[in-house]
């Protein structure tokens, strides 16, 4: 009796995702966030690009200006990465949002990650941790030097022209 | 002090102060300021002070997802603290929202309470509120007793745990301190002009 071997379902499915991932060859777009941080993580994701103007925006898919907002980030990273900025978004959104979320960044992917901020705990000890003058407004878009340190906070939505106005000093300042 | 702030409100009406780069902290004199109320009457803060043992000026809007969450709390508490000698008063200052849509809005979620529009969001630029909602309690006093938000659960009424302006209110009205008069939530940034 010839016995015929068959893959197990599940190990079907492991498989054909895999080859699906390497097929297409993104395996990242599986979910577009990198993750979630609290206020500690994102500050230590701020850290790892010392020597690098780092632009954190914080949004949400409900924030209209945010999402109005967003392409300029996409287009300013683009145009200033190779001058030594570096972007960080971070979605504020609850986590029943995700869908949206998700949904949000496939529609034009942006070269920068962007994260979620994480469940639980009391939003104003995150809103805290990021700026003190800070009331929870969205957008809400933090700039560091190159040396690490906090330098400017830009409250609502800004223009284009206004964030390269900002940045372009902080690029052409020393180490 | 009262002619102090007497001044400060006539300056105001005279459209001549420029925005404040902060609003008033806790402790400190609330500006005072007079507008029209969506039925077109005139609404003022130093009266209101008057009329009752607290004010809670809640800046509103009708588009933000944050403050829709917030309408049918708005309108309990209104009508729980209306009896206590506590007048609620919505504050539209976002440019991009007309006296009509403000209206409508009221009608809709049922909001009785005394709502006033800030043509050029200048009240918004004295106390320096960003977002929408954003809560200032002012003591007969005319002093700014708590700032901040509603609770910290917007989107879940029912699983409230740090219900922060009830708690400020009921300090408040039990001749109490506030034990945390500085509260921050999430919210939309107001349009301003």
């Amino acid at each position: 009796m010839t016995r015929i071997r068959t893959t197990p379902p599940r190990a079907a499915a492991a498989a054909l995702l895999l080859f699906t991932l390497a097929v297409s060859g993104r395996a990242a777009d599986a979910t577009l966030l990198k993750g979630e941080l609290d206020g500690k993580e994102l500050s230590a994701a701020i850290a790892k690009q010392k020597g690098h103007v780092v632009l954190v925006n914080f949004w949400a898919t409900w924030c209209v200006p945010c999402r109005e907002e967003f392409p300029d980030f996409v287009r300013l990273e683009k145009a200033y990465r190779d001058r030594g900025l570096r972007v960080i978004g971070v979605s504020t959104d609850l986590a029943k949002d995700l869908p949206k979320v998700e949904k949000f960044l496939a529609a034009a992917p942006p070269d920068f990650p962007n994260y979620r901020k994480k469940s639980g705990g009391d939003d104003q000890d995150f809103i805290e941790s990021v700026d003190a003058k800070w009331g929870g407004e969205l957008p809400f878009t933090v700039l560091y030097g190159k040396d690490g340190r906090k330098v400017r906070v830009l409250s609502g939505k800004q223009s284009y022209e206004d964030l390269e106005k900002v940045i372009s000093p902080l690029l052409r300042s020393g180490p | 002090m009262k002619a102090m702030r007497t001044l400060l409100g006539l300056a105001f009406l005279a459209a001549a102060l420029p925005a404040l780069a902060e609003g008033p902290a806790i402790g400190a004199t609330a500006p005072v300021f007079a507008l029209k109320t969506l039925d077109g009457k005139d609404f003022s803060l130093a009266s209101a002070e008057k009329a009752d043992k607290l004010v809670v000026l809640m800046f509103i809007a009708t588009e933000c997802p944050y403050s829709n969450a917030y309408n049918d709390r708005m309108r309990d508490m209104a009508a729980a603290y209306a009896g206590k000698g506590v007048q609620f008063v919505g504050i539209n200052s976002n440019s991009t929202e007309s006296v009509e849509d403000a209206v409508a809005h009221a009608k809709k979620h049922g909001h009785t309470f005394t709502i006033v529009k800030d043509p050029g969001n200048k009240v918004a630029d004295l106390y320096d509120a960003r977002r929408t909602p954003e809560v200032f309690v002012v003591d007969k006093d005319g002093k700014l007793v708590y700032h901040g938000r509603i609770d910290e659960n917007y989107e879940d009424a029912t699983k409230v745990t740090s219900p922060d302006l009830k708690n400020a209110l009921d300090a408040l009205l039990a001749g109490q301190p506030v034990a945390k008069a500085e509260t921050k939530a999430f919210g939309c940034t107001i349009k301003r002009a």
